[in-house]
């Protein structure tokens, strides 16, 4: 009795010293961000003294943390933030479904079928090397809306990574569940929703979060043709009328926006894995 | 549930690109709710001859008749048990062991028979666990529960307990037989455990190598398969190693191993097995 007392209280010792070892790490990774994020707020802190103090540069003062932030705030306030943030989010997810829509499918039947693996491995090389913006003209003219050519493009920017990794997960699913499945009398249908696409939900969800980062990283130069709304676009703006402190909130905006979908990925990720990396 | 007829009518089969066929001419039945080993050395074509019997590989020749059906394909009245247990680590024990039933169109019968198979293989306080926490043991019981659901008639194992320890696996080979008895599979067992094929099973087809032939037929006539200390046992698993070491090419050496005097442990076996495996 009073063993086992002693045993539950070596425990509960246990139990809250893994707990506060825990928080401890937590706290330390928190701190080494915060020490990060102070670093890059410094550089560029000094990158403006040194455009205010060059008379070459001087007109470019505003780019400086200060009045860049300040104009943030005010932004942020007025709404105008939100509203530039908007169109671009929906171009974006627009681009990313259809890539989503189209790589996964794909990924599948590359990654069950091998004739079809060695058929498109050449030619899917070769589309993924040619850089996404290259294909502006081509989209400008094939769509009617410049909208439509702007999802165009994070499309074909997306497709691959979503693709490659569906088909790379696949290839690497235990053969043998497979045929536990068919020995379980498992039709097709029964394959592809029960087992394929639960084993290979990470490899998804990778591929997804890789897209995102390229189609947000295509987006801003592609919101550079024709529409007149969106991040992309007010950068542009921003140039022509001179308001350097708007474009330096605007880039703050893009990264902020891009670092929370990252993270909103890769919870995602963690949350729907199977997967014991422990 | 009542074991079904099995017949395997001159099978022969050659691996794309091998000379020698794997399996040739083999011939055999097992009567409804017997328990059958396939017993040889490595690459005598037991697997190979299970995989056939199951619908997994087509025969080059032959057929084979389940209760006069000739299989052509895998189907959950006839399932197989791989030496991996191949649990879906996304799925609770629950849902791996409804597999069979959910894909067969037989979802209502999922809320009874799952707890029920739980309780067969005495698993019933894990049904909501991830397969992963399980143990090797546990996830073969798993294994075997997701097996049995769908009602198969026909039960295979292809040396399903080789990744076990000693213990877990003579525990889990009684009580795979006591089962397959209780609800009348015939059962077929693949194994170059001798030991595992006495225990197990009511008669051994001994098959010979190159190419897969049988050589001997083993009838296992134990009364009690719990204490591995009789005489009885002694001999059956004795003319058992016999038979193996002559489908094997050798003789059993006049010294010790295997006479029924000689000590039924797992010593004893391990010696009267040939070193090449």
């Amino acid at each position: 009795m009073s063993t086992d007392l002693v045993a539950d209280a070596f425990m509960e010792g246990e139990v809250s010293a893994q707990r506060r070892a825990g928080q401890w790490k937590a706290l330390r990774s928190l701190g080494y961000a915060v020490a990060g994020m102070a670093l890059l707020l410094v550089a560029w802190w000094i990158g403006g003294l040194l455009v205010e103090n060059d008379p070459a540069l001087v007109a470019f003062a505003d780019f400086a943390p200060e009045p860049a932030l300040a104009r943030l705030v005010e932004m942020i306030a007025s709404g105008e933030a939100w509203a530039m943030t908007v169109p671009s989010l929906g171009r974006v997810m627009e681009g990313l479904a259809l890539a989503v829509a189209i790589g996964v499918p794909v990924g599948i039947a590359i990654g069950r079928v091998p004739v079809m693996r060695e058929i498109t491995n050449i030619p899917f090389q070769f589309l993924r090397m040619i850089s996404p913006l290259s294909w502006m003209p081509i989209a400008v003219m094939a769509f009617a809306t410049w909208d439509g050519a702007i999802v165009f493009l994070i499309m074909i920017a997306a497709v691959w990574p979503v693709l490659f990794s569906t088909a790379a997960g696949l290839k690497r699913v235990d053969p043998a569940w497979f045929r536990v499945a068919r020995n379980l009398g498992a039709r097709p249908w029964h394959m592809l929703f029960t087992i394929i696409l639960p084993a290979i939900s990470q490899d998804i969800l990778t591929g997804i979060r890789l897209a995102l980062g390229v189609a947000w990283i295509v987006l801003v130069p592609a919101e550079y043709l024709g529409v007149t709304s969106g991040l992309g676009y007010a950068i542009n703006d921003a140039r022509d009328t001179l308001e350097y402190d708007r474009l330096a909130a605007t880039v703050v905006i893009i990264g902020v926006i891009g670092f929370v979908l990252d993270f909103a990925c890769q919870q995602a990720i963690s949350r729907l894995s199977w997967h014991r990396d422990d | 549930m009542r074991g079904a007829h099995l017949a395997v009518e001159g099978i022969t089969h050659r691996y794309r690109r091998a000379g020698q066929p794997a399996v040739c001419d083999i011939s055999f039945e097992v009567n409804p709710g017997e328990a059958l080993a396939l017993v040889g050395r490595s690459g005598c074509g037991k697997s190979t001859l299970l995989h056939i019997m199951a619908g997994l590989v087509p025969p080059t020749q032959g057929t084979v008749r389940i209760d006069g059906l000739s299989v052509v394909e895998p189907s959950p009245r006839w399932v197989v048990m791989f030496q991996q247990p191949s649990l879906y680590p996304w799925m609770s024990v629950a849902q791996n062991v409804a597999l069979g039933l959910k894909f067969t169109g037989r979802k209502r019968e999922i809320a009874t028979r799952v707890p029920e198979m739980l309780r067969l293989v005495e698993l019933s306080d894990y049904a909501d666990r991830n397969v992963q926490d399980l143990s090797g043991g546990q996830q073969q019981r798993v294994a075997l529960a997701r097996s049995l659901a769908s009602s198969p008639e026909v039960l295979m194992l292809d040396e399903p307990f080789s990744a076990l320890d000693a213990f877990t696996r003579g525990t889990l080979q009684r009580d795979v037989r006591r089962i397959a008895k209780d609800l009348g599979i015939t059962l077929v067992l693949v194994t170059h455990d001798l030991a595992e094929a006495v225990v197990m099973a009511d008669r051994a087809l001994v098959l010979a190598t190159n190419p897969g032939r049988i050589s001997k037929v083993v009838p296992i006539d134990l009364e009690n398969r719990d204490d591995l200390r009789t005489p009885e046992y002694a001999e059956a698993r004795a003319r058992l190693a016999a038979a193996y070491e002559t489908a094997a090419g050798r003789e059993l050496e006049s010294s010790g191993t295997g006479g029924p005097s000689a000590t039924p442990d797992d010593d004893g076996l391990n010696a009267a097995r040939p070193a090449a495996r």
